[in-house]
């Protein structure tokens, strides 16, 4: 459901700041530089978020080209992570108890010594797993201050809105129809809609 | 002002208002609305719609599928004050179509079908032909969406407006009744 593909599913942002930062082209650069995604395949870490290109989920070493498109900033947000299904958690660390207590000659063991082999057991599974990747299409349309995050889940919505306002330090809100309404109306009419309350339709 | 999550809460009717005016409107004249700045727009309502009523843990949704059915679950389901939540979408615009599926309470958009305007193959390995195909499939995008903020811009001016409880919402209550009875 991404933007260059298929059929595409988006909400809509605008960017809180009426300006942009001076030398925005030169200020981008520097920003999306340090704010790309870094690849976690060849160590333990269990996540990773950053950007790269729309064309290309494995570039991230991104120059202007790649995400400067016409008076658009286009970009992916690619989200890496390692995740350890409980089912799996739960088998291990049985299997672990039960060495243990075998180990030990003992009939149970102690909540403090279970959550420290849950905790073992947990890092264990998690060096063992692949990063799961998601990706995630982005344009701004920066002469008129909006943004199209193609994806509709929550959890996304919510990491995007935080990583743009790391990146860039600007504000995005999403635009749910009485904030839209806000930008289509005049402010006298935007002062009725405010009082509105919902009518009945049969 | 309250939050996001208040706001979406307390104005949810609006997306939903809009969605039935939105279908009423396309019926009355045949499946398009006109629109003031861009003259006749294409507006069918198909195949999908999932309708609401009540709030809450209390809310009791309908989904009501079919191609050739006039959705008409969907008409009796209005008459009986539920309101429609997300709602298929033919969009056409000039010599463009766009299918979209539209969700009232964030107006946000999913499974939307892009007019063909621009072949890749035309394009392959020429410079600058990623650029072309990026701007091409954003401009495809925004301009459904501007097509969706005039029709929402439409229906609000008529919502403020005094003439909204003398004329339009009679209007609406009639078809609405007309639409849910035809098809009980």
């Amino acid at each position: 459901m991404g933007l260059l593909t298929g059929a595409v599913s988006f909400v809509r942002y605008k960017v809180e700041e009426d300006k942009l930062p001076e030398n925005f082209w030169s200020f981008a650069d520097d920003r999306i530089r340090a704010h790309s995604f870094r690849d976690i395949d060849d160590n333990y870490e269990e996540y990773s978020i950053g950007w790269v290109s729309i064309l290309n989920m494995f570039e991230s070493d991104l120059a202007p080209p790649s995400y400067a498109v016409g008076d658009y900033l286009v970009l992916s947000l690619r989200i890496d992570e390692r995740k350890v299904a409980p089912v799996l958690l739960k088998k291990f660390c049985q299997k672990e108890e039960e060495r243990i207590k075998k180990e030990k000659g003992r009939p149970r063991l102690s909540r403090t010594e279970r959550l420290e082999i849950k905790e073992r057991v947990h890092l264990m599974l998690l060096k063992k797993a692949m990063p799961l990747p998601a990706v995630f299409d982005m344009s701004w349309n920066l002469s008129e201050g909006t943004v199209l995050f193609f994806s509709n889940n929550q959890k996304a919505r919510e990491k995007f809105e935080e990583f743009f306002k790391k990146t860039f330090e600007l504000t995005v809100s999403l635009q749910i129809p009485f904030l839209t309404a806000g930008h289509l109306l005049d402010p006298a009419e935007a002062e009725i809609l405010d009082q509105l309350s919902p009518c009945i339709l049969i | 002002m309250p939050d996001l999550v208040d706001l979406l809460e307390q104005k949810r009717f609006l997306g939903q208002e809009f969605l039935t005016w939105l279908w009423y409107k396309s019926e009355e004249r045949g499946g398009t609305v006109y629109l003031p700045s861009e003259g006749d727009v294409v507006l069918i309502f198909e195949r999908h719609m999932l309708l609401e009523y009540g709030e809450g843990e209390g809310s009791e949704s309908l989904i009501c599928r079919g191609l050739y059915t006039e959705l008409q679950e969907a008409r009796t389901g209005l008459l009986m004050g539920k309101k429609i939540e997300q709602a298929r979408i033919r969009l056409g615009r000039g010599n463009f179509e766009w299918h979209l599926t539209l969700r009232a309470t964030m107006l946000d958009i999913s499974g939307m079908r892009l007019p063909k305007s621009f072949s890749p193959a035309e394009d392959a390995g020429e410079e600058g032909g990623s650029e072309a195909r990026i701007l091409d499939r954003i401009g495809m995008v925004e301009e459904a969406v501007r097509t969706i903020n005039e029709l929402f811009r439409l229906f609000l001016k008529i919502r403020v407006d005094a003439l909204w409880d003398t004329d339009e919402l009679p209007k609406i209550r009639s078809w609405t009744r007309k639409a849910g009875l035809s098809s009980a």
